[in-house]
């Protein structure tokens, strides 16, 4: 099955990936994030045909804890986050929580 | 716990079947969650080197527009940006690694030449190609992360799950287990004990009646012993 990718975010984020041909995107101004990025996201991960969800990595601390925790765990979509550092989208804590050592620890590389 | 089975032989076998049974799995699933952390750590390098390329890529793909913003103004890249055609798809196979199903993603049309783009090519300038450019090449970033960040939230799910199995079995099964053989078979020792102590009882009880039984006897049976010879 084809699927494709979506892109949430400020006007300013989604732009440059339409230019690459991303048709499924949100556009929630950043004035108005704190109340309508939730229902953006999870109108997203509603959708059958996205398979990836790209997001700022910032923005993720705009979402209720609900809907952050849907989107981070979420397989199908996947959500990739950008402007993070590595372990970025709870990866990290994910690790941290499995196998009982920070490996992303960046300082030990 | 322990407290809750019956001390009979038929138990204790019983027990000692499940005993030997979770220590197998036990085992087996202590090898599975070390495999499954190795074969983690492989996916975990990669990903370090994926999520590195893919800060980069983002960081020219930002540059780029930025400037083909500042040079052309918003309205034409968000202009160009409407007229795209074409359209990235994905496709997702599946692979097995140790029993966990991780997805190989598959994508298409993500990278466009210039008349693919739809934008035209009198409309638009060098900057907004080279932003699309990057953005493309960010696009296929994106997807090779997807792959390698799902398939290491599935190894993490698989190893948390197989590392509490482990866990419940070492840390609350197996004791449970050993604790009720022990009560088992120390109940059935005191009643051995008892059962020895209660025959010994017996048998003292007896020979005591016995020894009763005689002495009454012997008053009336011995007389004729003594029975003065006549002379």
């Amino acid at each position: 099955m084809s699927q494709e990718i979506a892109v949430v975010g400020s006007p300013d984020f989604t732009t440059g990936f339409r230019l690459a041909g991303v048709r499924k995107f949100e556009n929630v101004p950043d004035e108005e994030k704190d109340e309508q990025l939730d229902e953006a996201v999870s109108r997203t991960l509603e959708d059958d045909d996205v398979g990836i969800i790209v997001m700022y990595d910032g923005d993720l601390d705009l979402l209720s804890r609900q809907v952050r925790q849907s989107v981070e765990t979420s397989i199908e979509p996947t959500l990739v986050t950008l402007g993070g550092g590595a372990g970025a989208g709870g990866l990290r804590d994910q690790i941290k929580r499995a196998i009982g050592i920070d490996l992303m620890d960046e300082d030990e590389d | 716990m322990a407290e809750d089975v019956k001390p009979t032989r038929k138990n204790l076998m019983a027990i000692e079947d499940r005993i030997e049974l979770s220590e197998r799995g036990h085992d087996t699933l202590e090898q599975k969650r070390d495999g499954l952390i190795m074969e983690f750590m492989d996916i975990l390098d990669q990903a370090q080197d994926v999520r590195s390329q893919l800060n980069q890529d983002y960081e020219t793909a930002q540059s780029k527009i930025n400037m083909a913003r500042a040079m052309e103004g918003d309205v034409a890249v968000r202009g160009a940006a409407a007229a795209l055609k074409e359209h990235p798809e994905i496709t997702t196979q599946s692979k097995n690694i140790m029993g966990v199903v991780v997805p190989q993603i598959e994508s298409s049309r993500v990278k466009k030449s210039l008349d693919q783009r739809g934008y035209g090519l009198l409309g638009s300038s060098a900057r907004i190609d080279e932003a699309a450019d990057a953005y493309e090449e960010l696009l296929e970033s994106i997807i090779l992360a997807a792959e390698v960040e799902t398939a290491m939230k599935k190894m993490l799910e698989e190893i948390e799950t197989t590392k509490r199995r482990v866990n419940a079995l070492e840390f609350k099964l197996l004791p449970d287990l050993y604790e009720n053989k022990e009560y088992i078979e120390q109940k059935l020792e005191e009643q051995e004990r008892e059962e020895i102590f209660r025959l010994k009882k017996i048998k003292a009880k007896k020979e005591e009646e016995e020894k009763a039984a005689r002495e009454e006897e012997g008053p009336e049976t011995t007389p004729p012993e003594t029975v003065p010879a006549d002379d």
